[in-house]
């Protein structure tokens, strides 16, 4: 069961209505939030990548159980650029990040964290690191990493602000990230 | 990138009818804008009495089962879904004239227009697509 913030049950629906449904249900999240969309169209994986694709959202991935399929897509603003300005001073790259001695703290939704990561990642979402801290040791480096540096970014100046000493924003993010991934879906 | 998808509906069958609104839903569900020129049979697809009685192809009429089984929107709804997504139907005055049709004959929404008003609004779409 991979975690998502809205859940729509599009089971038994032929091709278009997987597509316009979730465009109507989508219109309901918040940005960067994960919506799950149940179907067993088999067309419903392709065709809502490429949609996700067309309208600026992030397509996550799909699991099959049993001939449903589940498929996991993360809200986004097309207007927004992912080129926000990071202002963390300390960055570090994604190699770096891997072969470096420190934790390696993913801070995308869980749903992402489940589709591949790090090896060794520890997984807190961006919108839970404020109540979940205490789970992070302050003496060790911390290597926060996200998608493309937004979000990691504006962790890792959370966890300045907490106190946390070393703590290093990795850049370019897992979107540029080619080495191996560990998996929690099959 | 044009945002734009301009389609022309010329045949009234009920397989023209899915060939033409699933791409028109499925374009304006992916933020496009969308118009659809009805014109000669294509006038049958948004004929308040017609689209609720399309014609198989002759010969395929035991597709009526598969269509059933795979659970697929009717005409009527799938017309009701294009319009509510924003996809502008306009229906060919030339057709309506030699047919003897008018507009209050067609679901209400529509405009009336020309070769030229479809000409106009495709010149930058991408793709245009005819059915």
């Amino acid at each position: 069961m991979i975690k998502s913030d809205v859940q729509l049950d599009a089971k038994g629906l032929a091709c278009p209505m997987p597509i316009v449904k979730t465009k109507k249900a989508i219109q309901g999240l918040d940005e960067g939030q994960v919506l799950e969309v149940i179907a067993t169209d088999k067309g419903s994986k392709a065709d809502l990548a490429a949609w996700a694709k067309t309208v600026g959202h992030q397509y996550i991935g799909t699991t099959e159980e049993g001939g449903v399929l589940y498929h996991y897509i993360r809200k986004c603003n097309p207007e927004a650029s992912e080129q926000v300005e990071k202002t963390f001073e300390k960055t570090i790259s994604n190699e770096e990040a891997v072969n470096g001695e420190g934790l390696i703290l993913d801070v995308r939704e869980a749903a992402e964290f489940a589709f591949g990561h790090i090896p060794g990642a520890k997984s807190i979402p961006m919108g839970e690191l404020a109540a979940r801290m205490d789970e992070l040791d302050k003496a060790r480096t911390i290597y926060v990493i996200c998608r493309t540096g937004t979000r990691s970014d504006l962790a890792a100046q959370q966890l300045a602000e907490a106190g946390f000493t070393t703590i290093y924003n990795v850049l370019p993010g897992m979107s540029e990230y080619e080495g191996e991934l560990e998996k929690e879906v099959k | 990138m044009s945002n734009k998808v301009a389609i022309i509906a010329a045949n009234g069958g009920l397989f023209d009818a899915y060939k033409v609104f699933n791409i028109a839903t499925a374009a304006a569900a992916s933020e496009k804008e969308v118009e659809i020129f009805f014109t000669f049979e294509g006038l049958n697809l948004i004929h308040k009495q017609g689209m609720h009685a399309l014609d198989m192809p002759a010969g395929k009429e035991h597709f009526a089962e598969g269509f059933a089984k795979a659970q697929v929107p009717t005409v009527p709804q799938l017309v009701e879904m294009a319009q509510e997504l924003g996809v502008k139907f306009v229906a060919c005055q030339m057709t309506m004239d030699v047919m003897g049709l008018t507009k209050e004959d067609f679901v209400d929404g529509i405009e009336v227009g020309g070769a030229v008003t479809f000409l106009e609004y495709a010149k930058d779409a991408a793709p245009t697509l005819t059915f």
